[in-house]
């Protein structure tokens, strides 16, 4: 299926990603801090009640959930599962589809190692 | 950035969006490339921006589940889910999961859980990260042998998989997607002990059941990645609902994340197709010394920076991978091209 010639030495790719891996996280350690201390950083709050507060929410998804939640923990838990796997279902599908329209040979694999 | 930033009614906080989709982005490159939930993760990421701990946990899982879907639907396109391999795991699973949490109970009556448990968790992050490199590097060294004997056979000792699978304890069974025959209790026992320690540990199981499946059941690396997968929508599922029940999961973000997830492993997922098993292997060990350490720095107390260090490891894991991706999606455009197939 292959030809050896055409390969990269897995080596080399690897030595290149680290590279650019190296940069990247370098980048990254710099930027997450200070993008943390942005979005207000400190001690996470912790709440006492399982309770949402509805009040300044407008009308909505927020709402509706936020509804769920306080009217029923049971309701609100089978809803989590189905909408999460609601979810995972129709992306799923869907970006199954985006893919596919790229062209790319989505078959079957032959699992060499 | 205000207009992205959007009140979790649940958590009770604001969020931004942005970050929601590039920690779910993340976490599913990562995700449907190595077969695993990637709670460790999403969960300190969650933490460091401002969500409590317990919120972080259920909100992970919660996504996780739908996350798991859409890796689970393109693996199994690819051939790469053994589906009666993965419910023969969940069996042991399930009763390893509940032995392990009477067992913490236990250490925590003792008083002694946080500090035994993360011992252990570190323990065995080295020790499956140590074992998967040397196998790599074997790997490496067998294939130099075999380049420059190019006329002998060579031979080489049996694995442990294969004397595992010798073992002629009733009934056996044959898992035709994985190539294995062995009896049913082996596939059990290993989701047994995973189970265990997964439930021990408090993580998802798939740092541990991906190589336990391709070392103790041997199967093929996608084939692993891909079973391991499965198992982990169904405990995914699981963990959601409790959690949920709860009032531990944040609805919306995890919707939001799960976004992101999907786009993530669904190129995660497909950037399989260019990597050989063994190149697989040797990141997931890279992947796994990388959340020893982080391991290592809560031990020391160094939180903040554990959280950065492990959310920076994973952005830039998901990098590689998508590179990866890219790299083999041309050189197959240019192999079509040419009129050949090749892979990395």
């Amino acid at each position: 299926m292959n030809s050896s010639k055409d390969k990269i030495p897995l080596r080399a790719l690897l030595f290149r990603l680290g590279t650019l891996a190296l940069v990247l996280a370098l980048a990254a350690v710099w930027l997450l801090p200070v993008v943390a201390w942005a979005a207000g950083g400190g001690k996470p709050a912790t709440k006492i009640f399982n309770v949402a507060d509805t009040r300044a929410i407008e009308p909505g998804v927020s709402k509706w959930i936020a509804d769920i939640y306080n009217s029923s923990l049971w309701l609100y838990g089978g809803l989590v599962v189905v909408m999460m796997a609601g979810m995972g279902f129709v992306l799923g599908y869907g970006m199954d589809r985006l893919v596919r329209l790229s062209g790319i040979n989505l078959g079957k694999l032959d699992h060499h190692e | 950035m205000d207009i992205f930033n959007v009140y979790l009614p649940i958590a009770g906080l604001k969020f931004n969006v942005l970050l929601l989709l590039l920690i779910g982005t993340t976490v599913g490159v990562c995700g449907g490339f190595f077969g695993i939930g990637g709670a460790w993760i999403v969960t300190p990421a969650l933490n460091i921006f401002g969500f409590p701990m317990p919120y972080a946990i259920g909100t992970d899982l919660a996504h996780m589940g739908g996350k798991s879907i859409v890796s689970t639907m393109r693996h199994s396109k690819f051939g790469n889910v053994d589906v009666r391999l993965a419910v023969s795991m969940i069996i042991g699973t399930t009763v390893g999961m509940e032995l392990g949490a009477k067992l913490v109970m236990y250490l925590e009556q003792l008083g002694m859980a946080e500090s035994v448990i993360r011992k252990i968790y570190v323990v065995f992050l080295l020790a499956i990260g140590s074992y998967v490199l040397y196998d790599y590097l074997s790997h490496v060294r067998r294939q130099k042998i075999s380049e420059s004997k190019k006329e002998e056979k060579v031979t080489y000792g049996t694995t442990l998989a294969q004397r595992l699978q010798r073992i002629n304890l009733p009934p056996m069974i044959e898992f035709k997607t994985s190539r294995i025959r062995c009896s049913l209790w082996l596939p059990v026992l290993v989701g047994l002990v995973t189970g265990v320690v997964a439930s021990v540990l408090g993580v998802g199981g798939g740092f541990i059941r991906m190589p336990a499946l391709i070392y103790l059941v041997g199967c093929p690396t996608l084939v692993a990645v891909g079973t391991d997968l499965f198992e982990v929508m169904i405990t995914g599922a699981y963990g959601a609902f409790t959690y949920g029940v709860k009032g531990r999961v944040d609805l919306l973000a995890a919707m939001w994340m799960l976004i992101g997830a999907a786009i993530g492993a669904q190129l995660g997922t497909v950037a399989v197709k260019y990597v050989r098993g063994y190149a697989i292997r040797l990141l997931f060990a890279v992947t796994i010394f990388i959340a020893c350490a982080s391991v290592l720095m809560k031990q020391l107390e160094l939180q903040l920076a554990s959280s950065v260090l492990i959310l920076t490891a994973g952005i830039v894991i998901s990098l590689v991978i998508i590179t990866l991706l890219v790299r083999g999606v041309i050189q197959e455009r240019r192999a079509v091209k040419n009129g050949n197939n090749l892979s990395l």
